[in-house]
């Protein structure tokens, strides 16, 4: 059966940075309104993917493809692949001491959904309604970005940008994990209405199913020491959870696959 | 004695020893490079007081023709000092406030230097408890600027002081000489963004108890220009604290240059003070140092620390921003942008912010187009 155009198509993925291989053929294809969910242990290779798929310029792709919407992703600088659509909410967001929330919000969304987006009305009564819905104080426009943040400012931050910045493609690593569980709440609203029954997708990186009960995953898939060692529905968050990795790892030796 | 012949006495040259001239010698500061000199019939630059806004500077601050009397200044270099005094007879002001002078309008003294040599002499005579923001802008064609301020700091006044360096081209000699009154707090900034070559030798006093002050650098220097900025802090007074932070952004092939000097004298118990210096290098061709110097002959201080760091753009930083969808361009604009503001935003209230902000960023502008 012939299928439409998937949103994002990962083909036998397999990068690494110098000498040191961290992933070892994934494969992932979602399609629009679908939103999956990455799991696995700490360095099992999660950011790493999230960091690829930006294009992050520390890693050597070895083989492989990426294409989002048929565009071949890794021939594009990673302001192009933000361009295109592509959104990472970073695990670690970055710092950076003298560059105000407010001038840079205008600016990404300048740069990424044109000037208009960016003027007026039309970005001020966005930028109010999210950050209502954030919880934020307006008073956050005037800090420096993700400078003193809580680890819950930066992640509600990441959020704001993905609001205000309406990805095709959003990647959430492990947005859930400085969250109280209103927060989850929050961000598992805020995807669903970006992305079921819209174009867009998401891949939603975490290590607790917490996040995935309200979301409700098409796809979850398993990555161990770089690769995905199963993919399957939803169930497969709470049987991991009961479980564990080991259980997983056991089963698979013992069937060759699950 | 008159200053010229001061001059050529104590002209018998600054020692490369002497670490104030370690980077810059003076014969590349001096307009002609022959040290002995003087060069004569100098004008002075136009100089005119008014609101930052553009409107009428209020009343009870006035800038009048004159020498300051009775104004205690803290030692100096002498060579710089009274070079600028023997160029700068025919232009002497006095910057003078009454007591409780006090204004929510930032002041702005413009200075234009069109000839091509000038000198100035300006002295600060700020009265008791004082509150107000003065920025002073340095600007024009000229090829040689010297400006020397003194005064003082009136007891309880708090005010913020920050001098705009936006010269066209030539050189930039600024000598500060200011002492702090009781319980006085003076924040002093410096924007520079402007000149070939600046030689700024900025000292502060703090001979009274209960003074606060804090100097501030903001330095963007690009192409070929060198910029070198000696900051001194004697600290002469029982708990009286001092911060200095002084970023610079160098470009092209330039170089800047942060020394302080950081002065705790016997007798000053509860004395507290840092200085920092940090260094953002644009270009493999740039050079910056900053380099932090100490002279504690108090035991009884709080603190005197004092930091440095030197490095590139943040790869980080810039991934951060590319994947917000920055070009590399507007990336890196805006992280040197950041760069600078992270003093720039400590030198004065919003209002003062934002017209420096605005100024700095078409400076930015300026930097990109090469
Ligand atoms: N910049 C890097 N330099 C060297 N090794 C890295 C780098 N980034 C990740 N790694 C290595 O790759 C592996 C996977 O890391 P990561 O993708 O961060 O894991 P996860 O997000 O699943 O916890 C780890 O062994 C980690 O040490
Ligand atoms: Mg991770």
């Amino acid at each position: 059966m012939e299928s439409k155009t998937p949103l994002l198509e990962i083909v036998n993925l397999h990068a690494g940075i110098e000498d040191n291989k961290i992933l070892n053929g994934i494969n992932i294809e979602i399609g629009p309104g679908e939103i999956h969910a990455i799991m696995g242990r700490n360095g099992s290779g999660k950011t790493t993917t999230a960091n690829i798929i930006m294009g992050h310029p520390d890693f050597d792709i070895e083989e492989g493809k990426i294409n989002l919407n048929g565009i071949n992703l890794l021939e594009l600088e990673p302001w192009e692949r933000a361009k295109n659509g592509v959104f990472l909410s970073f695990q670690y967001p970055q710092a950076v001491p003298g560059l105000q929330v407010g001038n840079f919000l205008k600016k990404s969304v300048a740069s990424i959904r044109g000037a208009d987006a960016a003027k007026g009305v039309n970005f001020r009564g966005l930028l109010k309604d999210s950050m209502k819905e954030l919880n934020m104080p307006s008073s956050f426009l005037s800090r420096y970005v993700n400078d003193g943040f809580s680890g819950g400012e930066k992640k509600r931050f990441e959020i704001l940008q993905m609001m205000l910045l309406q990805p095709k493609l959003a990647i959430l690593d492990e947005t859930d994990s400085g969250l109280d569980i209103d927060g989850i709440k929050t961000v598992a609203t805020g995807i669903n209405s970006a992305i079921r029954g819209t174009d867009s997708g998401a891949l939603i990186i975490t290590h607790y199913s917490r996040i995935l009960d309200h979301v409700k995953p098409d796809k979850i898939h398993v990555l161990i020491d770089g690769k995905i060692v199963a993919t399957g529905d939803a169930s497969l968050a709470n049987d991991l959870e009961e479980n564990g990795y080991d259980w997983l790892e056991n089963k698979i030796k013992s069937e060759g696959e699950v | 004695m008159n200053t010229i012949n001061k001059y050529i006495e104590v002209s018998e040259l600054p020692h490369r020893a002497d670490h104030l001239w370690r980077y810059t010698p003076w014969k590349k500061v001096h307009p002609t490079g022959k040290v002995k000199d003087v060069p004569k019939e100098v004008k002075g630059p136009k100089i005119r007081l008014l609101n930052l806004s553009g409107t009428e500077s209020p009343p009870g601050i006035e800038l009048i023709r004159g020498v300051g009397e009775d104004i205690r200044l803290p030692e100096s270099d002498d060579v710089s000092t009274n070079f600028i005094k023997s160029i700068s007879e025919d232009s002497k002001w006095i910057l003078k406030t009454e007591s409780k002078f006090n204004s929510n309008e930032p002041i702005l003294i413009e200075i234009d230097a069109v000839d091509e040599i000038n000198g100035i002499q300006l002295t600060l005579d700020i009265g008791d408890r004082c509150e107000f923001e003065i920025v002073t802008i340095i600007k024009g064609s000229t090829n040689w600027m010297g400006l020397l301020r003194t005064g003082r700091i009136g007891n309880g006044s708090n005010i913020n002081d920050i001098t705009v360096g936006l010269q066209e081209r030539g050189t930039l000699l600024r000598v500060d000489a200011i002492s702090l009154g009781r319980d006085a707090e003076f924040r002093t900034g410096t924007v520079s963004s402007g000149s070939e070559r600046t030689k700024a030798d900025l000292r502060y006093r703090m001979g009274e108890i209960g003074s606060n002050l804090r100097v501030i650098g903001s330095i963007l220097s690009r192409d070929s220009m060198h910029l070198d900025h000696h900051i001194e802090i004697q600290h002469d007074a029982p708990q009286t604290f001092s911060r200095l932070s002084w970023n610079a952004a160098c470009g092209g092939k330039s170089k800047t240059i942060g020394t302080g000097m950081l002065k705790v004298a016997n007798g000053s118990k509860g004395a507290d003070a840092s200085q920092n210096f940090h260094n953002l290098l644009l270009s493999k061709d740039a050079e910056a140092d900053g380099i932090p110097e100490l002279e504690v002959l108090e035991n009884e201080v709080v603190g005197c620390g004092h930091g440095i760091a030197n490095g590139p753009i943040d790869e980080n930083q810039l991934f951060y921003l590319h994947a917000r969808g920055f070009s590399p361009m507007d990336a890196k604009s805006a992280l040197i942008a950041a760069f600078l503001n992270s003093t720039l935003s400590k030198m004065g209230s919003m209002k003062v912010h934002d017209w420096l902000s605005k100024m700095l960023y078409s400076e930015l502008k300026n930097m990109n187009a090469e």
